[in-house]
């Protein structure tokens, strides 16, 4: 019990220095630029060391037995769940719905060469028959009344995409984001960690069937400056099995638009 | 032909044209939703705790063999009884293993019967006689290993260690036949220039096991499984020490569960370097997984990654700060200045150096090597020294700093598409989310954890143990380290199993579901917690079953207060 006024005391001395120092750290974040969210970081770092050095020279838990050890035991795992759930709750959580759109995109052409695609097309095929069939019995029951409009065969959705516009362009631009190109490649300043060359220029420096051959078969351009990426074989040669032909073809539709020399895309070398 | 023998052989003819008939006009069958969790959480579910008790059940028996030769080299019964403690519990875990692996390929069968059908095909001869071969080897001889315990003893001793030996050896060869399937679904065999679709067809089995991540995923599960093990005995001996009758049982167990967590740590302090192996071939595969993992979608999964392995190193050092409180004699020890100043200057050095030198250039070991040496070399030379107390509280400082770099990301947001400059590193800073700084980062925390035991290792050699008078907050922390290590475990085989993306099997079978989204880190959380949980109630009930139930018999001495000498 006498170590109680003892541990008090380091509580708050140690509060003390840990206020102090996630003080300076919160000053020095600020100084130096950061953003408020990793100012308020440093400081939970100093808070986190706080609590670590006050346990430090915590005094001695004194043994349970029994029923009391089986409690703490059991409180002592709520309190791990609620944490571990908790604190993976508070980072910035990623939303599927992002994704979805894009999953379902990437992977249609896949999917109606499936048997499942198949089988769904061919589902759809009947419905859209049934519907019709519906439609012109209505229309004669009618007789002479306001025509009713079949709905359009395999009943796609409206709505402007890239696609239903038909602009190559904008379909291009859409496989760019859909292949995530952005993660490897900057351009318009944005995306890219120097895994590859900026694209912005790409268009006065390539002709579309090499950025075609590029695109299937990474290992025949390089770009200049990049041996090391290219020796390592970092652009991925997988496009071929994962893209449409007229995906590829959109793609290099939209690359074929950027002609910017003010950015300093390197220059493309023929490899093989 | 006589007329039985062809009477015979027009039934068996006439049963198959009508047989097979009817079955063909036998409607499909009803396809399979699981309620609430829905058909991928439910799969995931099954196969995590099926990995859990497997890694346990290869985890444990190579530290046990290790015990048992411990035992009979240094003639301390105390070591065998540890190692036959654990096999009670791993015997029983067995079942568990086998019956949960047979509930997973239920649930996928009924599930993705398309894709198990594919897989089972790809890999027919491991699945089909390989696989179970080795499964029933391994439970040939991890029975004969238990049940001759008592009867080979003494001269006998040592061809019962061989077999453990031998129970080891079949249970690695198992993990890495099992691995070739697992490691194929993320990089699946491929040849440059060729189309994947095409190369797979004419692809000998060879070819598909010894894919780019099959043995980096080895490396990585072999080592994760003996800290597993070693961190799960911390979890017996914290059981038993919070059950344990009188003194001699709690010395006995507070040494049990030192033991334990000395080899969990021990293996531990490789595992960021073989989780950094995989990561490194699974980004030479297809460099466009590396942004999915670390600036995309699975971002956020690696902060909380970074957040458990710094908790499990503080926890780990915390264990021996709690252990160096029962060593009597322990203030007299003295560590070299030099040991203080490498752990502070490490994580800023080293973030330099890779920098300039980035891994695996050979240059950035000729300052590695040297700095980390320097305290063995010339520590004994140069007479400033401070108390080990001090030491240690220098270590939980840089525990926190070199944490603080491991966890400092480049955005804090869930994908790089939302990046936007209030949430973003400044560009001065944007190293310190960088390789050469996480690598920095993770080789703090070994070195300091590494100083730390050395320290320890002194104070027993001037000091004595005092075993069985550690603050019983002590046991929390074991029980700590498991909780968060199957946590991690869960949290990591999430993440190797999202990297398919959208793929059963990456880049080659589309997953066609309304699941093949990647979940949030929150829902995964909670289902990961979920399943540590259920696994944590099994294998305290194993616990329970085989060792307090049957603790009746007393055991001698074996736990006394013992001289450091004698450990």
């Amino acid at each position: 019990m006498n170590e109680q006024p003892g541990f008090i005391k380091n509580i708050v001395k140690k509060g003390i220095v840990g206020a102090i120092v996630g003080g300076v750290l919160f000053g020095a974040a600020k100084a130096f630029g950061f953003p408020v969210i990793f100012q308020y970081m440093f400081v939970a770092y100093a808070m986190l060391g706080t609590a670590v050095f006050i346990l430090l020279d915590a005094p001695a838990l004194p043994t349970l037995g029994g029923m009391k050890a089986l409690v703490a035991l059991l409180a002592f795992y709520l309190v791990l769940s609620v944490v571990y759930i908790g604190g993976a709750s508070l980072w910035p959580q990623y939303d599927p719905e992002d994704e979805k759109g894009k999953i379902e995109k990437l992977l249609a052409a896949k999917r109606k060469a499936s048997d499942l695609g198949k089988a769904e097309e061919l589902i759809a095929r009947a419905k859209s028959l049934s519907e019709k069939a519906d439609a012109i019995m209505q229309r004669l029951q009618t007789l002479g009344g306001p025509a009713v409009t079949a709905p359009a065969a395999g009943g796609a959705k409206a709505g402007v995409s890239a696609a239903a516009s038909g602009d190559l362009v904008a379909l291009g631009k859409e496989q760019w984001e859909l292949q995530e190109c952005y993660n490897c490649h900057k351009l318009y300043g944005q995306g890219g960690k120097k895994r590859g060359p900026e694209m912005d220029n790409i268009g006065n420096l390539m002709k579309p069937e090499e950025m075609k051959e590029k695109i299937l078969y990474p290992r025949t351009w390089m770009a200049e400056g990049f041996e090391k990426e290219y020796n390592k074989k970092k652009m991925p040669d997988k496009y071929k099995d994962l893209m449409e032909d007229k995906d590829v073809d959109a793609l290099v539709a939209y690359l074929v638009t950027l002609k910017n020399p003010a950015v300093k895309t390197p220059k493309p070398i023929k490899k093989q | 032909m006589k007329t039985w023998q062809r009477s015979l052989l027009m039934l068996f003819g006439l049963l198959t044209v009508f047989g097979a008939t009817a079955y063909a006009q036998v409607p499909d069958a009803p396809t399979v939703e699981f309620p609430y969790t829905g058909n991928r959480t439910a799969v995931w579910i099954v196969a995590q705790l099926h990995i859990l008790f497997a890694a346990f059940i290869l985890g444990a028996p190579i530290f046990v063999v290790i015990s048992e030769w411990l035992g009979y080299r240094k003639q301390d019964p105390r070591y065998d009884r540890l190692a036959k403690e654990v096999i009670k519990v791993t015997v029983i875990l067995y079942s568990m293993t086998a019956l949960t692996g047979g509930l997973f390929i239920f649930v996928l069968l009924a599930t993705y019967p398309a894709f198990t059908s594919w897989l089972i095909n790809h890999f027919f001869l491991i699945f089909a006689v390989i696989y179970p071969l080795l499964f029933i080897a391994e439970t040939i001889v991890l029975y004969m290993y238990f049940y001759t315990w008592e009867s080979w003893k003494g001269e006998l001793k040592a061809r019962h260690i061989a077999l453990g030996v031998l129970l080891n050896i079949i249970g690695t060869v198992t993990l890495f036949v099992i691995d070739g399937p697992t490691s194929f679904m993320n990089t699946p065999a491929k040849a440059e220039g060729a189309s994947i679709v095409e190369f797979i067809q004419t692809a000998t089995l060879w070819d598909k096991v010894f894919n780019y991540s099959w043995m980096p995923l080895n490396l990585h599960r072999l080592v994760g499984n003996v800290t597993f093990g070693g961190f799960i005995t911390g979890l017996i001996a914290a059981y038993m020490f919070m059950g344990a009758k009188n003194d001699s049982e709690r010395a006995y167990y507070d040494w049990m569960g030192f033991v334990g967590n000395l080899i969990g740590v021990g293996a531990l302090l490789f595992l960021p370097f073989m989780g950094y192996l995989l990561a490194y071939e699974l980004c030479d595969y297809d460099a466009s997984i590396c942004p999915y993992m670390m600036a995309d979608q699975l971002s956020m999964f690696f902060e909380m990654q970074g957040a458990m392995v710094g908790l499990i190193f503080l926890a780990s050092n915390y264990y021996i700060w709690l252990s160096m409180k029962r060593i009597e004699g322990v203030e007299r020890v003295r560590v070299s200045v030099l040991a203080v100043l490498v752990m502070i200057a490490l994580p800023f050095v080293m973030t330099y150096v890779w920098t300039m030198y980035p891994v695996p250039d050979p240059r950035s070991l000729a300052v590695l090597l040297p700095m980390v040496l320097l305290p063995v070399v010339l520590g004994r030379f140069i007479p400033f020294t401070v108390s080990s107390r001090a030491a240690i509280k220098v270590s939980f400082l840089m525990v926190i700093v070199g944490n603080a770099i491991w966890m400092t990301p480049h955005g804090f947001v869930a994908t790089g598409a939302k990046l936007v400059e209030e949430l973003e590193l400044p560009s001065d800073w944007s190293f310190l989310a960088l390789m050469p700084a996480k690598n920095s980062a993770a080789i703090t925390l070994v070195f300091v954890t590494v100083v730390s035991y050395f320290i320890y290792n002194r104070a027993i050699k001037q000091g004595t143990i005092v075993w069985g008078k550690i603050d019983f907050a002590s046991q929390f922390v074991l029980i700590f380290l498991a909780f968060s290590a199957i946590w991690t475990m869960g949290l990591m085989g999430a993440v190797r199993s999202l990297l398919r993306k959208y793929f059963h099997t990456y880049n080659l079978l589309p997953d066609f579901t309304a699941e093949s989204f990647t979940p949030t880190l929150a829902y995964s959380a909670w289902w990961i917690t979920g399943i540590t949980l259920v696994f944590y109630l099994v294998v305290s009930f194993a616990i329970i079953l085989t060792l307090r139930v049957s603790e009746s018999k007393a055991h001698a001495h074996e736990g006394s207060p013992a001289p450091a000498g004698a450990k």
